[in-house]
């Protein structure tokens, strides 16, 4: 019988973009939410601002004046601290610590995660024992980790940079693992499957795609918690050592003059709180656009 | 519910095990010499030697970790050998504060984390739905670190009308001991509380789209009814998962709060055992964190299995 | 669009002599789902009467808007939904008018409604009892008779061992058994009528029969009226007595089932119960009169007739106004459609006006067969194997031997649970084999070596059953045919020639191929699924329940598209189906298949007409048949369900269901001694039963 071509509901509609990878343009669609353009805004202004920082105030973060402790005024609009140093720039300094930690902790820690989740597509031995050691490094908290990695390899930059990485592997483990699991079944896969795809394709073209997401999802979320494990850290002394600025250090410091000057710990706690806020917006923009269907 | 309890203890023994051989191998991976490091400044061979005899370092690591874990499973602590003390008192000398703090904070995840998802989870109206997820938001977004400086901030230092700095035991005078514990309580808790509390909203909207919520809707019941029998009963279960999580992470934060408020508990230890390289200290805190996150897995579960009769029972899917 | 008035002047049918009034009148009822992007109307001037003791069907497609009809009966529509227009009498009181107070102390206790699927109807932490108990209470009944009558309505409908079931959970009930129990909390107030939103739709085809011989027991017993939503023209056949049809959210056809089934007046309904496979075909062979394209996009709909575009009587007028619901033939039977109400009659040779092909009569099988299994076994038991536990096998296929011939059908037929789909799955080397062997082209490959599953996978291919899940939304229909072209070795203008030739092979437009699998409709997905395993050239194609997720009016079309790919090619098909008339439609050979075994296995046309196994004859008497004569045929409605693969009955499989077994005969010990091996019947075909031939129907 000859059959009628057929006009699909909806086809129309999506004519347009259909060239677009779905995944991609799924994660730019994050971007045209209200939260997203926030969110992305407010990163936006610090990465840049942090980057510049050389360029903006090339005195660097150590130039003393003569007031100490003095509250925000038009010059000094976080004030200044107990040598005179500019808290502002001392903020936007302390930045590019921080962003330097998460920008490249994180990714890191989602992508050794991912790998971790899909070893189970090489043997499902393996898959299955790399989970249970990853379940023992969920039982450490974030700050519990940092503490054990700072007693072995004293207090500074690296051990937040390994804690952030391996704090950050047992959830985009075991979201690699549960879609790499859920995705065996999957009737598309299958069907790959009875084609004669192999496994490695397999995994690349149908099951990392799905992983994905959330581990996208995910990584945005750890960006925040990486900044509150710096931050944490430092405000007890066992992170990033003084006089390097990082947010947490300044938050140190304003909580030594706190009754003194108590304006000090303002100025660095917005930033901080942006930052998180930041992080958070992008996460719950990118999560509502993953689970858009 | 034996049973149930019996699948899960090879992984909760798995669990404690690799935590202690982690706990275990921490002074070892340290670069330098323990013995050397703990001989102080300019120490003579046979002084670091005799270090080492004692704390029986020149033995097999096998025999090390043996006499290390039967000594903790008979009481023995260890001792310190920065503060001469032995674990076991400087360890109860603080105890009975981070108790104080965590028990506290607990409750108050409990009733705020519930309390707040309930509510934001069963309002129709779109204005105070609108405001309870803004609320929300700004909880789980702020870490207890920085909610500790804002309330230190507005009660302590613009409105004198907490203590920021120090403590004193419930136990010996409740009154004031509750003045000291407010704040690093209310920051403890409040982020948690957030995170509660938006997991058991979204739990009761997608319970909402359950068909047996339209069937109790199609017999007649009330919809406060119908949220109470049907959505929150269903609901719970997210919300004792979500508390679980969030008291390791709440007894990680105890860390810094302590710190930041000034309190003597193990957290003040913790830190400054990492700051002197008290590692015998150290081990044995570290040990009873994971121990308690495995307890509070073990009870989350527990509770679980008497809520939904699915677990309790043994469900064929 | 009509206002409500016309329609009201249209209505109503002249109600039957004795029927008095209606115990429920929805009028002009116009239900719009409220979007950012505008309003969809999903239900749009709806009209029709139920009166005490009729059971009404109302019939239609996925997006015919009868489910929403039914929540806007009950004032149950979800955000964004909002009925716009219409009112809903009952007993004479406009229920759209009452207040949700007022509306919430008639739900349940007035009408009462059952949802498609027991499996999430029933709240899973309530014990079945205070659900029940809960339907009354609501309406202040106290505690303690609010428990005695839930165990007598547990009794009424049908539930063993009452006194300990009633404090049982939800999960330790099987499917059949829950919506028994959602039935009597429906029943729990003696409403006056029910409503039932495909109340079978998610059960097997002999618990189907056991739920819609107690709804008809529960009519007659209790003279409650029924409203039965469903897509089945089968089920409406056999428990209706009137019907209305919905296409594209409005009502095209109403009447009295005898007046509907026996000369439909509206296209749709005639060219639907035309298109549908029956269990007594003779069209064996020739395509089915298939409705050209698919249902219409509710957010879009046609300004005219919603049926127009796929009709072939449509005329001008059909695409420019829709038509009104008007009585035709003057018994009360009513279409909306321009053609029937000019008086023009839809016959039956304008019905079978589809092209015809030659028959060309099935061959015996010639040759070797290009797919054959023997005593074959699948373990699906062993999969969970934890560090600690090895779990018992569980034999979900138990000695199973088949052979599939090139060009022909073999049918493989059973309820789910049955182990049909794990057997296909055991042959494409899904799930491991744990016995017996599977043989390609005459090669042993059980063993699933590299090389063996390279020897399946370019002779045998698979269709799934479910067209959403089958493809994947990331890639393009050029991606999902690339990745199975790749495999012929050919690349640039060959790969691009041959994806183009398979759209059309599969009646595609070549124009499609850049598109997103959610650009296309079900049945225009199921076309990509078997362009995709035609990409391999294979031999075989297992087809697994490759219709049953699609809409009745498409279903034909891809029935039509299978055969006529197996005419071309020469194809080989294992065809699964619980769906004994396509099965019947489709297939040369026909495998009944019961918990893990074959019980019944032969022509076609020998094992439909005569079937020898008690377990077939029940199959085929459960089904419902779409014709209002078969209605007064002897039913057997088997009981109880179906045991677990882990625990199979000793002996016969099927005795603990049988109606020839030792249920009715205690004397027939033999049945749970002795299982019965796979022999030739006098009928022709083979059967395993030791009474076999017992309850063949001639």
């Amino acid at each position: 019988m000859t059959d009628v071509p057929l006009t699909a509901p909806g086809a129309a509609a999506t004519a347009t973009r259909r060239r677009l990878n779905p995944t991609l343009s799924r994660y730019l669609s994050a971007f045209r939410t209200p939260r997203g353009v926030i969110g992305l805004s407010i990163l936006g202004i610090m990465v840049l601002a942090a980057l510049l920082a050389p360029v903006l105030f090339p005195g660097g973060y150590d130039q003393q004046g003569s007031n100490a402790l003095t509250g925000p005024s038009a010059q000094h609009i976080f004030g200044v601290d107990e040598f005179g140093r500019d808290i502002f720039i001392r903020s936007v300094y302390g930045l590019r610590v921080d962003l330097s930690l998460i920008l490249t902790a994180v990714p890191l820690s989602m992508a050794v995660g991912t790998l971790i989740g899909l070893a189970g597509a090489i043997s499902e031995w393996l898959g299955a024992g790399l989970q249970r050691v990853l379940d023992v490094v969920i039982g450490f908290p974030g700050l519990i980790l940092g503490i054990c990695l700072v007693a072995i390899l004293g207090p500074g930059w690296f051990p937040l940079f390994l804690t952030i990485l391996i704090g950050g592997l047992p959830t985009a483990g075991r979201l690699a693992r549960g879609a790499w699991l859920t995705q065996q079944g999957r009737e598309y896969v299958l069907a790959a499957r009875v084609l004669g795809v192999p496994p490695r394709k397999l995994l690349v073209r149908h099951v990392l795609p799905n992983a994905m997401d959330a581990i996208v999802v995910n990584g945005a979320v750890w960006m925040v918690i990486g900044v509150y494990i710096e931050a944490g850290l430092s405000i007890v002394g066992l992170g990033v050592q003084p006089p390097t600025p990082s947010i947490g250090v300044l938050l140190n410091n304003g909580l030594r003059f706190v009754t003194q000057a108590p304006t000090y710990i303002i100025g660095p706690g917005v930033v901080l709180l942006l930052l998180s806020v930041g992080f958070s917006l992008i996460s719950d923009a990118l999560n509502e656009a993953v689970n858009r269907r | 519910m034996i049973r149930f309890m019996a699948r899960k203890a090879p992984s909760v023994l798995f669990v404690l095990l690799a935590s202690s051989v982690v706990a275990f191998a921490l002074p070892r991976l340290a670069p330098g010499d323990v013995a050397v490091s703990l001989a102080g400044t300019d120490p003579s061979a046979a002084n670091v030697a005799a270090i080492r005899k004692e704390l029986g370092l020149d033995r097999s690591p096998v025999v090390q970790y043996w006499d290390w874990i039967s000594g903790l499973l008979h009481g023995d602590l260890g001792q310190s050998y920065r503060l001469h003390r032995s674990v076991t008192s400087l360890i109860g000398d603080r105890l009975g504060s981070t108790v104080e703090l965590a028990v506290f904070a607990t409750l108050l995840v409990l009733v705020m984390g519930t309390a707040l998802g309930v509510l934001a989870g069963s309002t129709k109206r779109r204005w105070t739905r609108a405001t309870l997820d803004l609320g929300n938001s700004l909880l789980v977004a702020t870490p207890a670190f920085l909610t500790a400086l804002a309330l230190i901030l507005i009660f302590g230092v613009y409105h004198r009308w907490l203590p920021v700095s120090g403590e004193v035991s419930l136990l010996e005078n409740p009154s004031i001991g509750i003045q000291y514990l407010i704040l690093p309580a209310f920051a403890l808790a409040l982020s948690p509380s957030g995170i509660v509390a938006r997991l058991l909203q979204t739990e009761m909207t997608k319970v909402r789209n359950e068909d047996y919520v339209d069937l109790a809707l199609a017999k007649g019941t009330s919809s406060r009814q119908i949220t109470l029998r049907h959505v929150l009963r269903n609901s719970f279960g997210t919300a004792v998962v979500a508390i679980g999580l969030e008291i390791g992470t709440l007894l990680a934060g105890a860390v810094i709060t302590e710190s930041i408020f000034n309190r003597n508990g193990l957290g003040q230890l913790a830190v400054s055992s990492v700051q002197s390289r008290d590692f015998t200290v150290l081990q044995v805190l570290i040990l009873g964190v994971v121990f308690v996150a495995v307890i509070c897995q073990i009870v989350t579960e527990m509770v679980l299995a008497t809520l939904d009769p699915r677990i309790r029972l043994g469900a064929q899917t | 669009m009509i206002s409500t008035t016309d329609s009201t002047m249209a209505e109503p049918p002249a109600p039957v002599a004795g029927k008095g009034a209606p115990l429920l009148r929805v009028e002009g009822l116009q239900t719009e789902f409220k979007l950012r992007s505008g309003g969809v109307k999903a239900v749009n001037d709806v009209s029709f009467d139920i009166y005490p003791g009729d059971v009404l069907g109302i019939v239609g497609e996925s997006g015919s808007g009868k489910s929403v009809t039914a929540r806007s009966i009950m004032r149950m529509l979800r955000p964004p939904g909002e009925i716009t227009a219409g009112s809903v009498r009952f007993d004479g009181e406009d229920l759209l008018a009452l207040p949700e107070r007022e509306m919430r102390r008639r739900r349940g206790r007035k009408v009462a409604m059952v949802f498609q699927d027991p499996q999430a109807a029933l709240n899973p932490v309530l014990k079945v009892g205070d659900q029940i108990v809960e339907a009354m209470t609501v309406h202040g009944v106290d505690k303690k008779t609010a428990r005695a009558r839930a165990v007598e309505l547990l009794e009424q409908v049908g539930i063993p061992d009452v006194p300990t079931k009633i404090d049982h959970y939800p999960h330790q009930f099987s499917g059949g058994m829950r919506q028994r129990v959602v039935i009597a909390i429906a029943l729990a107030n003696d409403p006056a009528l029910l409503i039932a939103d495909e109340p079978t739709t998610a059960l097997d085809v002999t618990i189907q029969a056991q739920i819609l011989r107690l709804l008809a027991r529960l009519r007659t017993e209790l003279g409650i009226a029924i409203a039965i939503i469903t897509h089945d023209m089968g089920v409406v056949a056999e428990l209706c007595t009137d019907v209305v049809v919905m296409y594209g959210g409005r009502t095209v056809e109403k009447g009295s089932v005898e007046q509907v089934f026996r000369q439909p007046r509206h296209p749709y309904t005639a060219a639907l119960l035309e298109a549908m496979p029956r269990l007594d075909d003779d069209r064996v062979g020739q395509p089915l009169p298939a409705i050209p394209g698919s249902p219409p996009d509710p957010a879009a709909p046609p300004p005219g007739c919603a049926f127009a575009p796929r009709c072939r009587y449509a005329e001008d007028v059909c695409t420019q106004e829709p038509p009104t619901l008007l009585e035709i033939g003057g018994a009360g039977q009513t279409a909306a459609c321009f053609v029937a109400q000019r008086g023009a009659g839809l016959s039956a040779s304008d019905i079978d006006a589809a092209p015809r092909t030659e028959v060309v009569p099935p061959a015996a099988p010639t040759g070797a067969p290009v797919l054959e299994i023997r005593d074959l076994r699948i373990d699906v038991g062993s999969r969970g194997r934890g560090l600690f536990r090895r779990e018992p096998p569980v034999y979900a296929v138990d000695s199973v031997s088949l052979a599939v011939h090139p060009g022909r059908t073999l049918g493989l037929v059973g309820e789910s649970g049955c182990g049909k789909s794990t057997l296909s799955r055991g042959i494409v080397g899904i799930n491991p084999i744990a016995g017996g062997s599977v043989h390609v082209d005459g090669t042993d490959v059980s063993a699933m070596r590299e090389e063996d599953l390279k020897r399946v996978r370019s002779s045998v291919q698979y269709l799934f059953q479910d067209p959403y899940a089958s493809l994947n939304p990331r890639r393009t229909i050029r991606q999902s045919l690339t990745e199975a072209l790749a495999f012929r070795g050919i690349g640039g203008r060959a790969l691009e020639t041959a994806a183009r030739e398979l759209m059309e092979q599969v009646g595609l437009r070549p124009e499609y191929l850049d598109r997103y699998p959610h650009a296309f409709s079900g049945g225009q997905r199921q076309r990509i699924g078997i362009a995709r395993a035609l990409a391999r050239q294979p031999q075989t194609l297992i087809l697994d329940e490759p219709v049953s997720a699609l809409d009745m009016s498409i279903q034909a079309q891809i029935i039509n598209l299978l055969e006529k790919l197996q005419n071309e090619l020469g194809l080989a098909y294992l065809f699964i189906a619980h769906d004994l008339s396509v099965v019947r439609h489709l297939s040369d050979t026909v495998a009944v298949m019961y918990l893990g075994r074959i019980v019944e296995h032969g022509d076609v046309a020998e094992v439909y007409g005569n079937p020898q196994h008690p377990y077939t004859a029940s199959l085929l008497s459960s089904s419902p048949v779409p014709s209002v004569s078969a209605r007064t045929r002897e039913r057997i409605v088997l009981r109880g369900d179906l045991p677990s693969p882990a625990n199979p009955p000793s002996g016969c499989r099927f005795r603990t269901r049988c109606p020839i077994g030792p249920l009715v005969h205690p004397e027939r010990t033999i049945c749970t001694e002795t299982s019965p091996e796979l022999t030739v019947t006098p009928a022709g075909q083979r059967a395993a039963c030791h009474f076999a031939g017992e309850l063949a129907q001639h």
